[in-house]
């Protein structure tokens, strides 16, 4: 029973959470920010990898969703939708229920990959290095979707809501919500069994001491790259799912201000603590929305936030433990694995 | 022959730390270099499990030969996974804020014969019940002799049958020290592990082991049967005191 009590409990969250939306109980508006705050569940988490876990300190992680996001609105355009550019779609606009699952995949590989071309030149660099080159990653993806016209270039591309629309057609559901939790659900057991398998106790041991990984037979370089390439491609399939929430992307979605927000996400819930940093992306929609109406001085109030918490709570929110840490008695209500 | 080193040159940037050494281990052998401080003992030990620059010594001329075989393109974990030689290095370098249990089980990272990986436990549990007591503890919080010990474990857990071991006994207390060797002893008599062993304790070392080399400033300046150096008047004069 013990193992059943966490995804029985998710399960009923989510059919709770769908049935809500389908029977028009949530409005559009709270639906649109839970959406965002799943994709940034996704989007700040799959950084905790890197920045947490690992103890690297990459900040471009926006540009990976951005590959996410243009590669998986692309497909999904020039399968299921009538485009200007792309034409008549290559399959029934019916399929795009079984299409989509496949198009997030191939985001998650496609941004993976594009992980692999940053982690390989910063192979033997650590620390402010590897800031650096990420940095100058993420412009360098920007840069590339502005001054490739097929795509929109600076204007943005989009198309994609006609693709949910075919989806409704079909089985009339809240789509968009429902893959955007399936995804978080997945994104997160991924992480959560990456992290706490023998293999991925790896990077823990890179981040203490390198050379001790090395000495106990931990592949460090080779760790270095699965990992990146595993936060980089969770990047994608937020850059996925954000692309076809929005149903509108524009390169500038994705510039150091976004990296900055998955930034702020990690080091506000707690480097290495994954219960962190889910609390810390629900903590930090909500704070956005809430401080909508303060509108451009919301960016001086955030950073603020940021500010003090690092004088008060260095180690962020839950530090380096995860809830059950915290709260040994939850412990009795559950058990993984 | 186990182990070959042939004229080993070694540089940290411009400096060359050894001057050509040369020395084997054969199996089932303990073997000593004994040294004052910079004489070049953890270089040695560095070089032969290949930990990289920029923290790693850089081979300048010479070779490292295992079973006939030049070990010198090897990265570090190929040579603890590929050659079963483990190192618990200098500074012990656990890891801190896991526990001794996690620690221990890190150690097997690359290993997959399960049957043999829970008799090691065992025999690291065996070998220091300390280990055991404190198994669920951080292992930042363990005395500097238990953090020794654990280094040791460690080293075993890898499922090595070689053990470079550096400078074992530094920061314990001469209790401590003698479990320690007590349980190296058992290592190599039971379980037929090979140990190369550095130390400055020279005394020590050589009543442990069965051969010893002396190392100074870079060269090996004496070797023998661990009797003939203990009465060697050099060694004698310079680190037994008198």
């Amino acid at each position: 029973m013990r193992k059943l009590t966490v995804p029985l409990l998710v399960i009923g969250l989510f059919a709770l959470l769908i049935g809500l939306a389908y029977y028009d109980k949530i409005d559009l508006y709270t639906q649109s920010v839970l959406m965002f705050m799943g994709i940034n569940i996704i989007f700040g988490s799959s950084l905790n990898i890197v920045n947490g876990y690992m103890g690297e300190f990459s900040c471009g992680h926006a540009g990976f969703m951005a590959v996410g996001a243009y590669v998986s609105s692309i497909l999904s355009v020039l399968f299921f939708a009538q485009d200007r550019v792309f034409g008549a779609p290559l399959l029934p606009p019916q399929y795009a229920i079984y299409g989509f699952p496949i198009i997030v995949i191939i985001a998650f590989i496609a941004a993976a990959l594009a992980g692999l071309l940053v982690a390989l030149p910063s192979f033997k660099t650590r620390g402010d290095y590897l800031a650096i080159i990420t940095i100058a990653a993420n412009y360098i993806i920007i840069s590339t979707i502005i001054n490739i016209d097929a795509i929109g270039g600076p204007r943005g591309f989009m198309g994609m809501k006609s693709v949910i629309f075919a989806m409704e057609d079909v089985v009339y559901l809240p789509w968009m919500l429902i893959w955007v939790y399936i995804f978080t659900i997945l994104s997160i057991w991924a992480i959560y069994r990456f992290v706490n398998s023998t293999y991925g106790k790896g990077i823990v041991a890179i981040h203490q001491d390198e050379v001790a990984a090395e000495i106990m037979s931990v592949n460090t370089n080779k760790m270095k790259l699965v990992a990146f390439m595993f936060s980089s491609g969770l990047a994608g399939v937020a850059g996925a799912l954000f692309a076809h929430v929005l149903g509108y992307i524009n390169p500038n979605s994705f510039n150091i201000l976004k990296s900055t927000e998955a930034l702020v996400m990690v080091y506000l819930g707690g480097m290495g603590s994954l219960s962190g940093s889910i609390l810390a992306a629900i903590l930090f929609t909500f704070l956005l929305e809430l401080l909508r109406p303060l509108q451009i001085i919301k960016w001086v109030v955030i950073p603020l936030l940021l500010i003090i918490l690092m004088q008060f709570r260095p180690e962020g929110i839950m530090g380096n433990k995860e809830l059950s840490d915290i709260f040994p008695r939850l412990k009795k209500f559950y058990q993984f694995k | 022959m186990l182990l070959e080193i042939k004229n080993l040159k070694v540089k940290y940037g411009n400096i060359e730390a050894l001057h050509g050494i040369s020395f084997t281990v054969d199996q089932g052998e303990i073997v000593t270099l004994i040294g004052a401080n910079g004489a070049g003992k953890t270089t040695t030990l560095n070089t032969i499990t290949r930990v990289p620059p920029p923290e790693g010594p850089k081979v300048w001329e010479g070779d490292i030969l295992y079973k006939g075989q030049s070990i010198l393109s090897m990265e570090p974990h190929e040579v603890v996974q590929k050659l079963k030689i483990a190192l618990a290095p200098e500074g012990r370098h656990i890891f801190g804020n896991l526990s001794v249990e996690e620690n221990l089980k890190l150690a097997t990272y690359a290993r997959t014969d399960e049957a043999k990986i829970q008799e090691d436990y065992k025999l690291v549990y065996r070998l220091f019940p300390r280990l055991y007591e404190r198994r669920k503890q951080r292992s930042e919080s363990l005395s500097g002799g238990e953090q020794q010990m654990l280094a040791v474990g460690r080293a075993i857990m890898t499922g090595a049958n070689f053990l470079l071991l550096d400078e074992p006994s530094m920061g314990l207390a001469p209790l401590l020290m003698y479990e320690m060797f007590k349980a190296l002893k058992e290592l190599n008599q039971k379980e037929g592990m090979t140990i190369l062993l550095i130390e400055q304790n020279a005394k020590l070392a050589l009543e442990f082991a069965h051969r010893g080399y002396v190392l100074d400033t870079g060269e090996i300046v004496l070797s023998g049967s661990s009797q003939e150096l203990l009465n060697s008047p050099e060694v004698k004069k310079a680190y037994l005191g008198g």
